[in-house]
């Protein structure tokens, strides 16, 4: 989800947000906060609204001033709205995680499978997820609404000349796409934890997400972030080493080497590149992405 | 012109004087504590300069030492360690001669190497550092220096402390070791393979995962899975912040039960963000004191209770208020200010525990040696464990002592003395 919102920005807007993630933060930030004065429900559905006119703001004050000036001015006013936000974001919660926890209703083990527990959390997650990517599809390619926005992204004097206010237009799809990224923090930060580093260390990977999936596709981001959840699961389940590898093909690695401190890596400890591994490979075979439509 | 160059002068003189009077040994002593301020290491730093702040304060309230106040001066290096370097010379420069760190074994290490050069270079002036936390093993082996002293204990004594305290539970048979992919999590791994190996051969070791450090991981639910697989009864692990906590949580969603062994799994910073999901399992811990005793002597209570009621937070290490008692005795002993004899007077010296266990810092490496303690949280019992005063309503207790020949080990350690 997060990444369909950056994939809005991104892909369709053509604005590199790397504070995209610090919206996911503040959403995650607001959850706790509204639903410590009244509960999960609410949360759920004022903070995404609140995160998402933040972004409007955000845009609407500075992105469109810095817009004329290219690509680098909005990358450096998006890097440094990214440590503004972490700053406030501290000088706020405080540094700490803040106790932001799953809602009782849905804090139960819903099925088990092999042993394991299944929380009913996450089914709620999951298909509130693919409900609004769902939705999101429908709407960009179904609606008028959906043509119009396509439409102001590839011929906005076209557009303009017809009567709609493409500015706005670019304002509200920026703005709801950090509107998901905040869904996507009151969802998540119950999970994972409410903490001030924690836009930080999803950055990156949302952007592995995006480019896999192809810029401005939907569809892309959403099987893009199934391959990569299913490979890192996987890779993490092989214990194999290289060791093993080059033993097959009848090569000894003596154990006291440097070569043996690099043969004898798992698969399993290497899972953390997987990502960057593919989005590489993607990079080389296919720069558009999955289902992208146009070049990085 | 002509006044104008007398007031200067004057000026200048002034300035000249005043400086050579910070260097008189009546102001305060200042000890420099080079701690994460800033940034997603913030409030472990936080913690530890109230910590320090706290014992400090104490003994200045008992009239200081020798009628020197002592006067910590926090100095923030952003978990960067070449910005440690930097402050250290800084540090320096302002005439400071104590310093203590703790918060990052890579920062130790730049300020023992970066002491051992000056120190060998301006005899006469040398600087101290008081390690409080950092606790790889090898700055007391093959890295060891005259003029660090470690008041925790490393990795090494307390993996044995651990193992000690799992070979005699005998309901312990399947191990899995999980750790962090770096410096710190390699050797917790390797001591503990060895000492199961050696001190608890019944124990069998399933599983060991290295992952990736610091957050990175978000989703521990195929590493669970394996656990769960593995048939493992107790999970090893020295993890902590993200790592610790978020594993902690999802074998509370994933419905898995295991033994939680491990140092940091508790660490009252990374307790919001897990709160009663901390007790579905079993967490021990080895500390050298239980921070929740209800037995503790009057004095400790009272000294507990002043820093609850003044910092909001339960201690949840007792080495700061002795590392600064025994700083406090070297001081007296010698009747002298400088590092040189105070590190003299540090060597082999003893401290007040709280329960009649044994500190001792060894002279032969600088590696301070106690009884340490498994703790096993549980439901509030007397007292509870209370975080930037909130209360999380949960108590350490004694399941276990490991007494300080447990965890005795040998040391490489060849020191050159001045």
């Amino acid at each position: 989800m997060l990444s369909s919102g950056l994939t809005l920005i991104f892909g369709m807007m053509g604005i590199l947000n790397f504070a995209h993630a610090s919206f996911f933060m503040i959403g995650a930030y607001l959850g706790y906060q509204i639903s410590y004065f009244t509960n999960f429900w609410i949360a759920l559905m004022l903070a995404p609204v609140l995160v998402g006119y933040f972004g409007v703001i955000i845009e609407r004050y500075g992105l469109r001033n810095i817009h004329k000036y290219g690509h680098i001015a909005e990358l450096l006013f998006t890097f440094g709205l990214f440590y503004i936000i972490e700053e406030m974001v501290q000088l706020i919660w405080g540094k700490t995680p803040v106790p932001y926890k799953v809602p009782e209703i849905l804090n139960f083990p819903l099925i088990e499978i092999s042993g394991l527990s299944y929380p009913a959390y996450s089914l709620f997650r999951l298909v509130l997820s693919i409900l609004i990517f769902v939705a999101i599809y429908r709407v960009l390619a179904k609606t008028k609404t959906g043509l119009i926005i396509k439409a102001s992204l590839t011929n906005p004097n076209m557009v303009a000349a017809l009567g709609h206010n493409v500015p706005k237009v670019f304002g509200n799809v920026f703005g709801f796409g950090c509107g998901l990224a905040g869904l996507a923090g009151v969802l998540a930060g119950n999970v994972i934890g409410t903490e001030p580093s924690m836009a930080l260390l999803l950055g990156p990977i949302v952007f592995v997400v995006v480019v896999t999936g192809g810029l401005g596709s939907i569809k892309g981001a959403l099987v893009a972030s199934i391959i990569i959840g299913l490979m890192q699961t996987l890779a993490v389940a092989l214990e194999v080493d290289f060791n093993s590898f080059l033993n097959l093909l009848g090569f000894e690695v003596d154990k006291d080497t440097t070569l043996n401190y690099f043969t004898s890596l798992t698969i399993s400890q290497l899972s953390p590149i997987v990502p960057y591994l593919l989005l590489i490979l993607v990079l080389i075979a296919r720069p558009r992405g999955l289902f992208g439509k146009r070049d990085v | 012109m002509k006044t104008l160059i007398i007031i200067f002068n004057i000026i200048f003189c002034l300035i000249f004087i005043s400086a050579c009077e910070k260097k008189e040994t009546t102001g305060p002593i200042k000890i420099a504590a080079i701690e994460p301020l800033s940034g997603p290491y913030a409030a472990v730093g936080k913690d530890i300069i109230d910590f320090a702040q706290y014992s400090a304060d104490i003994i200045n309230e008992n009239g200081g030492i020798n009628g020197r106040m002592i006067e910590i001066v926090p100095m923030d290096n952003a978990m960067k360690a070449e910005k440690t370097t930097e402050l250290l010379r800084k540090a320096i420069d302002e005439n400071i001669r104590f310093i203590t760190q703790g918060g990052g074994s890579s920062h130790a290490l730049n300020i023992i190497k970066q002491l051992e050069k000056y120190n060998a270079r301006n005899p006469g002036k040398e600087v101290l550092f008081l390690n409080h936390s950092a606790v790889t093993t090898s700055f007391t082996n093959e890295e060891c220096t005259f003029f660090h002293f470690r008041f925790d204990a490393n990795v090494d004594m307390k993996v044995a402390g651990l193992v000690s305290h799992m070979s005699k539970d005998s309901s312990i048979k399947k191990v899995y070791l999980f750790n962090q992919n770096y410096v710190y999590g390699q050797t917790f791994k390797d001591t503990a393979t060895r000492m199961i190996k050696n001190k608890a051969p019944n124990i069998e070791i399933v599983g060991d995962e290295l992952i990736q450090p610091f957050g990175k991981v978000q989703d521990f639910n195929p590493y669970i899975t394996k656990i769960k697989l593995s048939g493992a009864d107790t999970v090893l692990t020295g993890n902590w912040g993200p790592d610790a906590y978020r594993f902690v949580n999802a074998l509370k969603d994933a419905g898995v039960k295991v033994k939680l062994f491990g140092i940091y799994i508790s660490q009252p910073a990374g307790m919001a963000a897990m709160e009663k999901n901390l007790l579905f399992n079993d967490v021990i811990v080895v500390k050298e004191f239980n921070p929740t005793n209800p037995d503790a002597p009057e004095w400790y209570k009272n000294y507990e209770k002043g820093q609850v009621e003044k910092m909001g937070l339960t201690p949840d290490a007792d080495r700061f208020r002795f590392m600064f008692e025994m700083f406090k005795n070297a001081i007296e002993i010698t009747n002298s200010f400088e590092p040189k004899d105070i590190a003299y007077a540090l060597e082999g010296m003893e401290g007040r525990s709280i329960d009649g266990g044994k500190i001792k810092m060894r002279k032969d490496d600088h590696q301070i040696h106690f009884d340490m303690q498994a703790l096993l949280l549980t439901e509030k019992r007397d007292q509870s464990i209370i975080y930037r005063n909130e209360d999380f309503d949960m108590s350490y207790v004694t399941v276990g002592n490991i007494p300080m020949e447990d965890i005795t080990l040998d040391t490489s350690c060849k020191m050159k003395r001045p």
